[in-house]
């Protein structure tokens, strides 16, 4: 399976872009400086607004509202980029990496935690994900704490430290994993600590550093596709991912600050 | 860190010392006189650990240069900022086979001076469910710069760099390093600074 590169956002970005996710029409939210910029599938950016935070995540609810995640609190924007709510007294301890959504609930990131916090839609906490264990949370030494849901309501937690991307249930039981470490084999994650950023559709879509790739595997773990490597500066980290209809996939690349996407080529 | 660089003192004498070697860089350097200046790497600039470059070799000058057999340089571990990982780039060469463990087979350090230990009881079922410490031993260490090139950012966290240790340096009025040192990284620096 391969892919080609099909569009690139550029100067757009002033000094970093930290999250990326889409909605269910395929439109691409970037969470970037302090803003977050909505483009169509055409690349053309179609709104921005400015968010109280530098915003580090960035997830669109089903009722098409937009939650942002930054330094200890969550701010929740209508689907225009109206203030409806901003959640400051959430307990979190650090940036909001990743934002998502299982059942009647949030899930966010909490990277200082280096755990999954998961809220009702109220903001009123309901458990921790990824804290139970012998090392009290997810092994992030690169900093981000990022995470999918499923189609079937199945967290993807990256747990980098590990090399290996973690499946747990919303009430926080760990369901299994894929992923090893190797330092040759690119259907393994290599350095000391990959992989940083993950997206899930039909597939799960992750992100490495040193070497930068991203990647797709089948939920069995096995490598489907290197979508690309080269194309990204080798001094990228944390490469924020999102998946899109029709199997396209947007990566931030990091030190370009520009949003690449990919489409898979036809056999 | 600022500084004067070599180029910015050519010219400029600057009085040497002789020094005694004691146990500690810092016990040493606070029985230097007011106003002495001492030798110290810029991480900023030395190849090894400066930010923006991937993919380039280690740069060995620190080793090679240095008066002081075996070099007054030494690999330095910051562990405030260190990650603590299963798997160290600077600790295993990343790239050799893997092991039954799951583990680099291979070492990267060719003198052995890292020493690999786990943080608290090491789970039996899943050793990578830990925290480890790497602890560089300086008697070994010449300070070929291997393991900080590799810890650099994006790699690593940049918590290994390169630093002139006091009770080893002799503070050469000009230091043979910074006669060689492609990235002017070595700079003359006050004690005080040096300590801070
Ligand atoms: S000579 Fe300069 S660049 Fe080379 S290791 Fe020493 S400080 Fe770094
Ligand atoms: S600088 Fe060289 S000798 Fe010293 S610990 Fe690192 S790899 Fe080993
Ligand atoms: S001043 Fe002399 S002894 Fe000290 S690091 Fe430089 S060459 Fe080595």
């Amino acid at each position: 399976m391969q892919y080609r590169q099909v569009q690139m956002i550029g100067g757009k970005f002033h000094s970093a872009v930290r999250g990326l996710a889409t909605d269910s029409r395929g439109w691409l939210y970037a969470a970037g400086d302090s803003r977050i910029q909505v483009f169509d599938p055409a690349g053309a950016l179609q709104r921005q607004w400015t968010t109280p935070r530098p915003p580090h995540s960035v997830a669109v609810a089903g009722d098409g509202s937009v939650y942002v995640g930054q330094e200890a609190r969550i701010d929740i924007f209508d689907a225009s980029g109206k203030p409806v709510r901003a959640w400051t007294n959430l307990g979190i301890l650090g940036p909001v990496t990743a934002l998502g959504f299982v059942g009647n609930s949030v899930l966010a990131a909490d990277a200082a935690d280096r755990a999954i916090r998961r809220f009702d839609l109220t903001g009123r906490f309901l458990n921790h994900i990824g804290k139970n264990n012998p090392v009290n949370g997810f092994l992030i030494p690169n900093g981000v704490l990022d995470f999918a849901v499923d189609a079937h309501g199945v967290i993807h937690a990256a747990n980098p430290g590990k090399h290996r991307v973690e499946r747990y249930s919303p009430a926080g039981d760990l369901l299994g994993h894929i992923g090893k470490f190797d330092g040759n084999d690119p259907a393994g994650f290599t350095g000391c600590c990959n992989p940083t950023n993950l997206a899930v559709s039909d597939r799960i879509y992750v992100t490495e550093k040193a070497v930068p790739r991203a990647k797709a595997y089948d939920f069995s773990g096995k490598l489907l596709a290197v979508i690309a490597s080269s194309v990204f500066d080798p001094n990228v980290k944390n490469m924020s991912i999102a998946a899109a209809p029709r199997g396209r996939v947007y990566v931030v690349d990091t030190v370009k600050l520009a949003i690449l996407a990919f489409e898979p080529v036809a056999p | 860190m600022s500084g004067l660089t070599r180029r910015a003192l050519l010219g400029t004498a600057v009085r040497g010392t002789v020094l005694a070697t004691m146990g500690g860089g810092a016990a040493f350097l606070v029985q230097k006189a007011h106003g002495q200046v001492v030798w110290q790497v810029d991480a900023a600039r030395c190849i090894n650990s400066r930010l923006g470059e991937a993919g380039v070799e280690a740069c060995n000058l620190c080793t090679t240069e240095c008066v002081v057999a075996l070099s007054a340089v030494r690999a330095v571990n910051e562990y405030s900022k260190c990650g603590r990982c299963n798997i160290c780039p600077a600790y295993f060469n990343i790239t050799s086979a893997v092991d039954d463990l799951g583990l680099p087979s291979e070492k990267l350090c060719p003198r052995d001076a890292i020493e690999r230990k786990p943080i608290g009881k090491v789970d039996p079922e899943d050793p990578a469910n830990n925290f480890y410490e790497y602890i560089i031993d300086e008697v070994k260490c010449d300070g070929c710069g291997k393991c900080a090139i590799k810890c650099k950012e994006p790699l690593g966290l940049g918590s290994i760099v390169l630093k002139v240790r006091y009770d080893k340096c002799v503070n050469c009025n000009r230091c043979a390093i910074s006669e060689k040192c492609p990235k002017d990284a070595l700079q003359q620096l006050p004690v005080g600074q040096a300590l801070r």
